[in-house]
């Protein structure tokens, strides 16, 4: 049975794995938009001018943002 | 020290030559993983894809058929986050896949929890948080939720475009003493102020505890609404939830 002190250790270690994260994430939302993933599709929820329709019905819309301006006066 | 080959799942493997290319953190990874049980490897398998219900699912099964809470943490949940950490740091995923993965943790971790409280740690507290009325950006929401969670709060998320209504309604319900509202847009802003007025006359500010967050948003803007504080990103949040739930406590 795990101990009191244990557990706590393993909380405490999810918690600076997320600190490093939401670290970075601050730092990356500086030159891209938080809200684009991977495949370069938006997931917001709400409206921007660099949103293109996805070319499979049914997929994410794509991101046409270039990155290289500050993409927060697209969205809408 | 381990050799990859040593690391059953293929997909763990392919993830770590792939994707973890510091030595001294790759030779940590492999060790962790040489010594995790195939099941513990399917957890981080699938928490590394963001796979819930996965996650939920074999989490379930490894605590069911005894194996201990500290191991699946420490092999699965945790082993399966590092590497998420690192892929992110190296911008090979970015914060949409985080925020799955760490959906993903949450989901194992529901089943932990009891775990958690049997030996005694208990949350910390109950957060209500959601983007006001109007508003649809959730990032910073999400990575303050996140922080939390990871904190050890239980939060309730109410999502984007939260009406007063639906705050007061929450906190109602769950009793929670605290309440965080994010807004990104100054056109939105001020409905933060139009919910904590809502919360007076419904009387019910003396319950909670509110505190507010956004790109737009400042301490002055904070205080002259009304709210109890203000964080500036996601570590703020954490700080000024377990302060604010301190002077609840207290009083």
């Amino acid at each position: 049975m795990a101990t009191k002190e244990e557990l706590q250790h393993r909380l405490d270690q999810i918690s600076e794995l997320f600190a490093s994260i939401v670290t970075h994430a601050d730092h990356q939302s500086s030159w891209r938009c938080p809200y684009k993933n991977r495949f370069d599709q938006c997931t917001a929820q709400f409206g921007c001018r660099n949103k293109r329709k996805p070319k499979v019905q049914g997929e994410l819309p794509i991101c046409v943002g270039d990155d290289k301006l500050d993409y927060r006066p697209a969205w809408e | 020290m381990a050799e990859i080959t040593e690391i059953a799942h293929e997909f763990i493997r392919q993830e770590i030559e792939e994707f973890v290319e510091r030595p001294d953190e790759r030779q940590r990874t492999i060790n962790t993983f040489a010594k995790a049980r195939p099941e513990m490897q399917a957890i981080a398998a699938a928490l590394i894809e963001g796979e819930n219900d996965t996650v939920d699912q074999l989490t379930r099964q490894a605590l069911d058929s005894g194996i201990e809470a500290l191991e699946v943490m420490d092999y699965g949940l945790i082993a399966g986050m590092g590497i998420v950490g690192i892929k992110f740091r190296q911008n090979f995923i970015f914060v949409p896949e985080v925020l799955a993965c760490a959906r993903a943790m949450k989901a194992g971790m529901a089943h932990i929890e009891p775990i958690l409280s049997a030996a005694g740690v208990e949350p910390i507290g109950t957060v209500i948080m959601g983007t006001v009325k109007g508003d649809l950006h959730d990032i910073g929401k999400n990575l303050c939720i996140m922080m939390l969670r990871g904190a050890g709060f239980v939060v309730h998320d109410l999502g984007v475009d939260t009406s007063a209504d639906k705050f007061i309604e929450a906190v109602e319900e769950t009793k929670a003493p605290l309440l965080g509202m994010s807004a990104l847009l100054t056109t939105t802003m001020p409905n933060m102020g139009k919910t904590i007025e809502a919360f007076i006359d419904a009387d019910l500010r003396d319950e909670v505890k509110i505190m507010v967050g956004g790109a737009p948003v400042t301490q002055d803007f904070a205080d002259d609404m009304g709210a109890d504080g203000y964080g500036k990103d996601a570590l703020a949040c954490v700080a000024l939830a377990k302060n604010l739930l301190g002077v609840v406590a207290r009083s």
